[in-house]
């Protein structure tokens, strides 16, 4: 027993001494009570690389997340976050990352700006209105009369904007997002994309845990599917305008909802 | 630095939080103001009536003040002045001194019927308790603390931040907020009662004090927040919960626990030592008098073989009928203030579980309002009256008239000194169960984490 768990733990280090990954789970076990949840995950997120993490409910996205944020603590292999180990360095790891949750829940009574700002102040980052929070705030494009405006009137895809600004402003190496398009329209599903564009070529790891098929073949660069607490399978885009083979990917991506 | 003045931008952009201060500082300010007002009233009556002294003295004075004047008329129809004049911090805590005497007319007639005579505690002011800074520290104060407080968790878990907040580099968090808010209540509260305490010159150790005490009080209040803030899943829950505990801790048990401990220790009221006095003297028209100067001569044996007097009257008789009437309710009086004590010093032990009731305690013992300051000064009346009685013993005893001159050699009252203590016990108490409350809060926030989606 002591012997595989000295060979597993040489085999993480190897990886992790070996690749160049801003984001790195591998052979990561976790379970909730007797039910386990990710089963040797192994996934590496690049800079400058979006990966589209897709599953049905109860495949583990979640729980991947929490592992990279820190939260929970696998009971086996390695999380990493740009080298660090978010379970025994949170704070470290956390400085790397920059989290937009599923619903962006900001303080309603602070406007657009105060709002940047505050998590600014909070995750300890420079806080200069003229070079860092009106940069991101325009990077993003949100309408410069809202900066100014309190945002609890603002749509989902407005608040989304705000909590990629300040991810944007904080110069983060790596970007998680959970269901970041559910409840967007199309529209603002586009911008958004063109938004993870622009921290794609800021050289951002982009991980994006999503149930939004379209929106993940429109601008990832490898596609992940959750299954059973592991990667079951990945595609890479290619070359051109057809980036993935939607009709493929669509019936990969039904097969196991519908099994389950 | 700059975490927290996010963190004071964020409460003070809240309607919530600033209205709440507001509201505190408003009704601090109001009952440091009240207190002030109210001890003046009280400064200005002992004023108002040492004049009207002086002039009811000099009336006596002229009528009985004669060559010949006998003394027996001038002790029955002198009324003395005693006052106790607000204590500098008693506008912060007035305790006892808007339902206790602190004026008091006494003569040389039996004490214990002057004593009690003003023992009318106003029904109507003792119900609702009284408006002042005390009140609004032990009473108003814990509600604003759970207005701030109660949602710290829940409110972020509610409003979905749980998750992004906990995501972010930055240590320390709840610690912040539960410090600031703690910071600005106290703030809030503090600032008027340090205006005020500069107003009535009132000494730095004594404010110093009671700042103090308020300080543990908040705390344990803070404390109290964050473990039940921790502990509930909802804010609504968290409120509820919250509002329990006030109700319980600073209402039905103090309550009950006052209930019980005036049953387990009974105490007469002072008007029955008036009363048993009163019997004692009128009693003593129906006996022999040489039995009331036997009775007399036990304690004042230096007037023996003065007691006699032709007629059916004598001044002497009179008050040696009173003396005996004091001496003959001793026990009485001692057990009376014994249990009085007594349930002073339950109350205070009481205070060791329940924080509303120490707070309390200890602010009027710093302000010297509580029930041994009246102690104190009825202390202070019968060292007078007993002054006053041996004054006049000679002249009655020797029939030595008792002319203008004399009036002027009568002793006067001296007021007592303020006697308030930081009572270090409670306040000992007060920091343990404080700091207690705080950490088991602090362990539980550092627990919360992200992965709890609900």
């Amino acid at each position: 027993m002591l012997q595989r768990k000295m060979l597993r733990a040489r085999r993480d280090l190897t990886i992790i001494e070996g690749t160049n990954a801003a984001i790195l789970l591998s052979g990561v076990r976790h379970s909730y009570g007797p039910r386990a949840v990710l089963r040797d995950l192994d996934l590496t997120v690049r800079r400058g690389e979006i990966y589209a993490l897709l599953g049905g409910n109860g495949a583990g996205k979640s729980t991947t997340l929490n592992a990279l944020l820190g939260f929970i603590a696998p009971s086996a292999g390695a999380v990493r976050i740009c080298g660090v180990d978010p379970v025994t360095q949170p704070a470290q790891a956390r400085a790397l990352l920059a989290y937009v949750p599923e619903s962006v829940a900001l303080y309603d009574h602070l406007s657009a700006r105060e709002n940047v700002d505050y998590f600014l102040a909070l995750a300890g980052a420079a806080r200069d209105r003229p070079s860092v929070i009106d940069p991101a705030l325009e990077a993003v494009g949100l309408p410069v009369h809202a900066w100014d405006a309190r945002v609890s009137g603002f749509s989902k895809g407005m608040r989304q904007k705000v909590a990629i600004a300040l991810a944007l402003a904080r110069h983060v190496p790596v970007l998680l997002l959970d269901e970041p398009t559910s409840g967007l329209d199309p529209q603002a599903t586009l911008e958004f994309n063109r938004l993870l564009d622009t921290a794609r070529a800021r050289d951002v790891a982009v991980l994006m845990v999503t149930h939004d098929l379209l929106s993940a073949v429109d601008v990832a660069d490898r596609i992940g599917f959750l299954a059973d607490g592991r990667i079951d399978e990945e595609r890479t885009a290619t070359a051109g305008s057809a980036r993935f083979d939607l009709n493929a990917l669509h019936a990969r991506y039904a097969q196991p909802r519908a099994a389950a | 630095m700059s975490r927290l003045s996010a963190e004071l931008r964020l409460i003070l952009r809240s309607r919530m939080g600033v209205g709440s201060l507001l509201l505190l500082l408003l009704l601090s300010s109001l009952a440091v103001w009240s207190g002030i007002a109210q001890m003046e009233r009280q400064r200005e009556t002992i004023a108002r009536v040492s004049g009207e002294q002086r002039r009811d003295f000099a009336g006596v004075a002229a009528t009985h003040g004669k060559p010949d004047g006998d003394a027996g008329y001038a002790a029955y129809y002198s009324f003395l002045l005693t006052h106790d004049a607000p204590p500098p911090l008693a506008f912060a805590a007035i305790g006892q001194r808007d339902i206790q005497p602190f004026v008091l007319r006494v003569r040389a007639l039996g004490l214990q019927q002057q004593l009690y005579d003003a023992e009318a505690i106003n029904a109507e002011l003792a119900l609702p308790g009284v408006f002042d800074w005390a009140f609004v520290l032990v009473y108003l104060a814990p509600l604003i603390i759970i207005a701030l407080m109660h949602d710290l968790v829940t409110g972020e878990r509610e409003g979905g931040r749980l998750r992004l907040l906990l995501s972010l580099p930055g240590q320390g968090l709840w610690r912040r907020r539960i410090g600031l808010r703690y910071a600005l209540v106290l703030f809030a509260l503090a600032v008027p009662f340090a205006v005020g305490a500069i107003v009535t010159h009132a000494p730095v150790a004594g404010t110093a004090a009671m700042l103090l005490v308020a300080a543990l009080y908040l705390a344990f209040w803070a404390g109290c927040a964050l473990l039940v803030g921790t502990a509930m899943r909802a804010s609504a829950s968290a409120a509820a919960a919250l509002i329990g505990c006030w109700i319980l801790l600073t209402l039905v048990v103090p309550t009950l626990a006052s209930a019980a401990i005036a049953r387990a220790i009974p105490a007469a009221k002072g008007i029955d030592l008036t009363l048993a006095q009163r019997e004692i003297v009128h009693h003593g028209w129906d006996i022999a008098k040489q039995d009331t100067f036997e009775r007399f001569f036990l304690n004042h044996p230096e007037w023996r073989g003065r007691e006699g007097f032709e007629g059916r009257f004598h001044w002497k008789w009179l008050f040696a009928m009173h003396q005996v009437g004091d001496e003959a309710v001793a026990r009485d009086v001692a057990a009376y203030r014994a249990s009085l004590i007594a349930r002073e010093r339950w109350s205070e032990r009481v205070g060791y579980l329940l924080p509303g009731v120490a707070a309390q305690g200890a602010l009027h013992r710093i302000a010297d309002t509580d029930p041994f300051g009246q102690f104190a000064y009825q202390d202070r009346i019968a060292a007078f009256h007993d002054r006053l009685r041996h004054f006049f013993y000679p002249y009655l005893f020797t029939d030595r008239p008792f002319t203008r001159a004399d009036f002027a050699r009568m002793p006067t009252f001296a007021p007592r000194l303020p006697s308030g203590a930081v009572p270090a016990a409670p306040l000992l108490a007060l920091a343990v169960v404080a700091a207690l409350l705080l950490s088991a809060g602090s362990r539980r926030v550092a627990r919360i984490s992200g992965a709890d989606r609900a």
